[in-house]
C-alpha cells in the first residue's frame, strides 16, 4: 500500500463522520430543547388560548410525540411546522407568520399606533396654536393691584 | 356637521364594524375550515378491531368512503352511533354506493370493542395507534369527526361533532354523483 493510498484510507472516515446528517448529531438536550421551541409556537388544538407547550391533554401529548419524532428524524423547524400547517391551518400557529395577510397582522397595530401618535400631536399643535396662551396685559389695573396685594400678605405672613 | 372629518371617521367606524358584523352573521360559526377540504386524504392504514381485515387508503381506491373517527369515552359518538350503522346498512350494504369506516382514538381495544357491542356498530372499525398518527395526519380537534372522501381520494367534506342522516345523505349524493 502507498502512503498516499493509506493516507486516503485514514481519511475515509474522519470524511465520512463530518458527512453524517446534522440530525444524527443532536444530543438529547437539543432535541427536548427544540421540541419545546416548536411546542410553543404551536397551539393546543382541544384547549383555550394554551400552547402545546403548555398543555397536557391528550391530542398536545401526541404533538409533541410527533414533532420529537420529526426532529430526531432531522426535519427542519419549517418542515414541521408545515406538516401541521397542512392539516390544522395558519390557525395552529400561535404567532402568524410575517407574510401575505400574515404580515398585516404584525404591521397593522404598529402603523395604527403611529398614524395615533401622530394625530394627536398633530391635533395638540393646531389648538395651542389656535388659541394662543392671553398676554400678561389683558390683566386690568384693578387686578393687578389684587395680585400685588395678595403678594405683599404672604411676604408678611412668611 | 356633513363636512365635518370628524363626522365622517366616526360614520365609517361604524359603517366598518356594520359591515364586519354582517360578514359575522352569513358564516356557519360551527364550521371549522379545514384545508384538507378538496384535498387527497392522508394515506393510513388499519387493522380490523376484531382482528379480521385490515384496509388502507390505496385499498380504498376506486369507493367513496364514510371516514369517522370516534372514542369509547366520548359522548357525543353514542349520539351518532346509530345514525353511522343505518348509513353501514342502507348506503354500504343495500346501496352498495361507499365504505363506511370507524376508528377509535386514544382508546384500548377492549373499551372500543365493548362500545361498538353496545351500540351494535357491525361495520369496520380500528384502532389509531397510541401515537395517534391517524388522527394528527387528519388533524382532527377532537371526536366525533367525519370526512367524507369521494373515489379519487379527495376530502370533500368534513364534519366536527355529531353528524346527521341528512347531512350523509346529502353527502353521500354529492360524492356518488358523476363529476
Amino acid at each position: 500500500m502507498t502512503p498516499t493510498r493509506a493516507f486516503v484510507l485514514l481519511l475515509l472516515p474522519l470524511l465520512a463522520a463530518l458527512t453524517v446528517p446534522r440530525a444524527f448529531a443532536l444530543t438529547e438536550e437539543e432535541v427536548e430543547r427544540r421540541v419545546l421551541e416548536l411546542s410553543d409556537e404551536l397551539r393546543c388544538p382541544t384547549c383555550q388560548a394554551l400552547s402545546v407547550k403548555d398543555s397536557e391533554a391528550s391530542f398536545s401529548v401526541q404533538i409533541r410525540d410527533k414533532v420529537r419524532r420529526m426532529v430526531r428524524e432531522g426535519q427542519s423547524d419549517e418542515a414541521v411546522k408545515a406538516f401541521f400547517v397542512a392539516r390544522y391551518g395558519e390557525w395552529i400557529l400561535r404567532a402568524p407568520k410575517k407574510e401575505g395577510i400574515g404580515l398585516l397582522l404584525w404591521v397593522l397595530p404598529f402603523t395604527l399606533i403611529l398614524l395615533g401618535g401622530g394625530l394627536l400631536v398633530w391635533h395638540i399643535r393646531r389648538r395651542g396654536a389656535a388659541a394662543p396662551a392671553a398676554p400678561a396685559a389683558a390683566l386690568s389695573a384693578e387686578q393687578r393691584d389684587a395680585i400685588q396685594r395678595d403678594l405683599k400678605r404672604f411676604r408678611e405672613e412668611d | 356637521m356633513w363636512t365635518s372629518w370628524k363626522f365622517w371617521t366616526v360614520m365609517g367606524s361604524i359603517a366598518l364594524l356594520a359591515a364586519l358584523l354582517a360578514y359575522g352573521f352569513t358564516v356557519d360559526p360551527k364550521m371549522v375550515p379545514s384545508p384538507l377540504v378538496g384535498r387527497p386524504a392522508p394515506p393510513f392504514e388499519v387493522q380490523q378491531l376484531n382482528g379480521t381485515g385490515r384496509v388502507s387508503l390505496a385499498d380504498l381506491k376506486g369507493t367513496p368512503f364514510i371516514l369517522n373517527f370516534w372514542a369509547s369515552w366520548c359522548v357525543a359518538c353514542r349520539d351518532e352511533a346509530a345514525v353511522l350503522q343505518q348509513a353501514h346498512r342502507t348506503y354500504e350494504i343495500e346501496q352498495k354506493k361507499v365504505r363506511v369506516i370507524g376508528i377509535a382514538i386514544q382508546d384500548a381495544p377492549v373499551a372500543a370493542l365493548s362500545f361498538a357491542r353496545q351500540f351494535g356498530k357491525t361495520y369496520f372499525l380500528a384502532l389509531d395507534n397510541a401515537a395517534g398518527d391517524i388522527g394528527l395526519g387528519f388533524g382532527l380537534y377532537g371526536v366525533p369527526e367525519t370526512f367524507f372522501v369521494d373515489a379519487g381520494g379527495i376530502i370533500r367534506h368534513k364534519k366536527i361533532g355529531p353528524v346527521s342522516s341528512r347531512e350523509i345523505r346529502e353527502q353521500v349524493n354529492l360524492l356518488t354523483q358523476p363529476r
